[in-house]
């Protein structure tokens, strides 16, 4: 009964907030240059980008264009990898001059004492650093034999840090799953506080490496090691929002799914593309800031992603979830759109069988 | 006002405490902590001119900045109920040599802008 309760009550919610789509939470795709070539990347980055990084007035243009943004806005500026910016300081205290927050989604590669303290005396107040493993699957995935030790150093640091809203992501695949256990206990002793689950969706480089994706049973593995740590409480230990995961969808998260894309997460790409999360499939884009208003156009456009009915096909037709799943992650629809990519809850069902 | 109490009452019928807050899969938390900007100029109290490379910091914590040509510093920080920002003259020999001087910051609202005199040794 009070389940029930509560799931009308959230599904309530997400049409009030998707009809209100207030952009809170703005992606600003930097630049595409990467000082690493890792597996999995989704976004195909590399040492030498055919784009150029965008210039600082460019995006603040477009973010000029929001005329009353909400208290505690978010940039998250990712690439690439944003650390090879030499004006990412600049960037950001001209962010914080608009009353706005912002963080960077990092490697850890470059992130040094020096760079640590002046992000913070830049106003950074988050920061997420991927760890894909122990030192083996870490390197093994991030193509580099001494990344471990980079990423290690600036865990230290940023742990350290009472300012920083500073959380760690592991990309769970075949090579890691079974350390997650050694994982957490080694986040602990750097004083981390919290930890965000991924499994990494079969696009850009990762759909040619069998070893990344997850089986039925190896995802299930996945959730009850999350359900059993988040009751010890030592470390805040989530599953991404990445997909809807039936029975699970209470106890591996905070919150119920709500994939936000479109209706409260916004993206500034490389190019200008107006857009949502930036691992969603580009034929997405909505429009492009140097040739629309940017906030106008997240105001009118943006469709597909606030009335997702046309999410209802292949699998997700007759799917009993669907009203609470609504066709899985944004990200999940790649190509011709047909069918979703993945679906997280018939991937639990199958290690049931 | 009205929208935000629905909202507010619809969120809570969820039981989610955390309903408003939320992070993208693939960025970072929010950051809704409160923060202090600290900002200001150092001058000399013999000359009045400003002192470029004094080292400004909070009490006990990691962050620093060195002030400009103008003896401007400007950095943002972990708010607290009061804080000592120390100044500190650690090129002494470049720009004559000042003694090193503390201030006392109570109940800061969110930025604080400072002038600083040091004296010279």
């Amino acid at each position: 009964m009070i389940t029930s309760i509560k799931q009308a009550a959230f599904r309530n919610f997400k049409k009030s907030e998707t009809k209100r789509h207030e952009l809170n939470y703005l992606f600003w795709e930097c630049t595409t240059r990467c000082n690493l070539n890792c597996l999995h990347c989704g976004s195909d980055c590399k040492k030498d980008s055919t784009h150029p990084d965008m210039p600082l007035n460019d995006f603040l243009s477009a973010l000029d264009s929001i005329p009353s943004p909400p208290k505690h806005f978010t940039v998250a500026i990712s690439g690439g990898e944003p650390l090879l910016r030499n004006d990412l300081e600049l960037c950001g205290r001209e962010i914080r001059k608009r009353g706005m927050r912002w963080g960077i989604v990092s490697n850890g590669h470059l992130y040094n004492q020096e760079r640590h303290i002046s992000l913070l005396n830049a106003g950074m107040g988050s920061l997420t650093i991927s760890l894909d493993g122990m030192e083996g699957s870490h390197n093994w995935l991030r193509n580099a034999k001494n990344s471990f030790e980079k990423v290690d150093y600036a865990i230290g640091l940023a742990a350290g840090s009472k300012r920083l809203n500073f959380d760690v992501v592991t990309c769970v695949n075949k090579k890691n799953i079974h350390q997650l256990p050694q994982i957490r206990a080694y986040l602990v002793s750097k004083g981390v506080k919290a930890w965000r689950l991924f499994t990494i969706i079969p696009i850009g480089r990762a759909k040619n490496i069998p070893d990344l994706i997850l089986s039925g049973p190896e995802f299930k593995n996945l959730m009850d090691f999350i359900v059993q740590k988040r009751e010890e409480n030592t470390l805040d230990i989530k599953f991404s929002c990445e997909g809807y995961v039936g029975d699970y969808e209470s106890k591996v998260r905070d919150t119920p799914f709500f994939c936000r894309a479109g209706i409260n997460i916004g993206s500034i790409l490389i190019d200008g593309s107006i857009s949502a999360c930036p691992n969603i499939d580009r034929s997405f884009t909505q429009g492009n800031i140097y040739n629309n208003n940017f906030y106008q156009t997240w105001q009118t456009k943006f469709e597909p992603f606030r009335n997702r009915s046309w999410t209802k096909k292949g699998m997700c037709a007759d799917c009993k979830n669907y009203r609470d799943c609504q066709g899985n992650g944004f990200h999940n629809w790649h190509g011709e759109k047909n069918e979703v990519l993945v679906c997280h809850k018939s991937k639990l069902e199958s290690a049931k069988v | 006002m009205k929208r935000n109490w629905r909202r507010g009452i619809i969120g809570g019928l969820s039981f989610s405490s955390a309903l408003f807050i939320f992070q993208a899969c693939y960025g970072t938390p929010q950051d809704f902590q409160p923060d202090l900007l600290v900002e200001g100029q150092v001058t000399s109290k013999t000359s009045g001119l400003p002192i470029k490379g004094v080292k400004v910091s909070v009490e006990d914590f990691m962050q620093y900045q060195f002030t400009d040509e103008k003896g401007n510093f400007s950095f943002y920080t972990e708010w607290m109920d009061s804080l000592t920002i120390q100044f500190a003259d650690i090129d002494s020999t470049e720009n004559d040599s000042f003694s090193d001087k503390n201030t006392l910051v109570i109940n800061p609202g969110d930025s604080v802008n400072l002038e600083i005199i040091l004296e010279e040794k």
